[in-house]
């Protein structure tokens, strides 16, 4: 059964297309939430979260882009709206308690290489690392990336020139040595 | 690293285990969204879907309709003579369900972070921002924002998973998360705080 089937059926109150768009999209949908959080109890969340609202605005899918790419463009928004609150959240509590006794985590002396890249990409800006993760760590290409944040897939290309070149300069030393 | 815009092939590697995700928990993640769509009465019959956004048109235009026949009957001094008392009733309920919605906004922000980051060397955050929760929990419990049943119980559950991590001690043991966990599930505490506050909506934008 193709998307625009399995669309019509879910809106004709079949429980069981519900169940089979899950199935058909969920894998994709995790990947992208997982690798954008990092933390299993928030992608499960935002992921049920992007199902949900799914289901409820199904009826508002004009096909304008494939039914995986609608589903990712709701899960960025829900991930991007959940990362800022929990960034939001920290940063309110950070300042309410004595400064010096948060962030003690100790860190090795010496990161390695992939230690240093994944911070460096963690320390990205929002839409930067956001084009970065989708391109050149899931694979979409930029005309999806496009649809999926509203942008043109040239911004896209833009974004991902420049969250590569902030990668370079992070790790630069790495490179000399 | 090489070459002008693309990554060479060892960060490639690396790249691919950026937050690398496990198997999807597809029949867990199923479940709660088939509970949570049940809960909320968000599983309706499609063409239900069709007529609600009819219907709110149609209410809107009848609201409109009545307030035009009003004014032009000249009745609106009246109406307005009579509007202060219940005006006033309305602001202060509409104040309280304003901060019961925030309140009740970071206290989900702050058991989602909790459940992800204690054991990380937090837990004295944890406990401090648990405590002040606490405090605004209990003044809301005692004024007329818990008239509202459903918002009772939500708070009166919401106080026994926020005073256990109040209590916990500087080194988390497993028995103490252990019963803070079995609190929130049984409560089901954190899907009811998702109801009220729904994920990416400002505050103002919720409903209880």
């Amino acid at each position: 059964m193709n998307d625009r089937e399995l669309i019509g059926r879910v809106l004709a109150g079949d429980p069981g297309a519900e169940r089979a768009l899950y199935d058909a999209h969920v894998d994709r949908v995790f990947r992208l939430v997982y690798r954008m959080a990092g933390d299993l109890d928030r992608a499960q969340d935002w992921v049920q979260e992007t199902f949900i609202r799914a289901f409820d605005r199904l009826h508002q899918f004009r096909g304008e882009s494939s039914l995986s790419t609608w589903l990712c463009s709701i899960a960025v928004s829900i991930t991007l709206n959940g990362l800022r609150r929990v960034k939001r959240f920290r940063e309110r509590e950070v300042a309410l308690e004595d400064a010096s006794t948060v962030g003690i985590t100790p860190r090795e002396a010496d990161p390695d290489l992939k230690t240093r890249l994944h911070r460096a990409i963690d320390a990205l800006p929002e839409g930067y690392r956001t084009v970065f993760v989708m391109h050149d760590v899931e694979g979409f290409t930029h005309q999806e990336i496009g649809h999926a944040l509203g942008v043109q897939p040239g911004t896209s290309k833009a974004q991902l020139f420049r969250a590569r070149a902030r990668l370079r300069e992070a790790l630069a030393d790495f490179a000399r040595d | 690293m090489t070459g002008d815009d693309e990554l060479d092939e060892s960060l490639r590697e690396l790249v691919g285990d950026y937050h690398r995700p496990g198997e999807a928990p597809r029949e867990a993640m199923w479940q709660a969204i088939e509970r949570r769509r049940a809960r909320t009465g968000r599983r309706r019959p499609s063409y239900l879907r069709r007529w609600i956004p009819l219907a709110a048109a149609a209410t809107v235009l009848l609201a409109i309709g009545i307030g035009i026949g009003r004014l032009s009957w000249g009745g609106g001094s009246e109406v307005a003579s009579r509007a202060p008392a219940p005006a006033l009733a309305e602001a202060n309920g509409t104040a309280y369900h304003l901060v019961t919605l925030e309140h009740l906004s970071q206290a989900e922000e702050f058991l989602t972070l909790f459940r992800s980051s204690v054991g990380q060397g937090e837990q004295r955050l944890a406990s401090s921002t648990a405590r002040r929760l606490l405090g605004t929990n209990r003044m809301l419990l005692d004024s007329p924002a818990a008239m509202d049943r459903r918002t009772r119980l939500l708070l009166e559950d919401l106080e026994l998973v926020l005073a256990g991590i109040a209590q916990l001690p500087a080194q988390v043991r497993r028995q103490d998360m252990d019963l803070i966990r079995e609190g929130m599930e049984s409560g089901q505490v954190m899907p009811r705080l998702r109801t009220v506050v729904p994920s990416g909506a400002a505050p103002s934008q919720g409903a209880l």
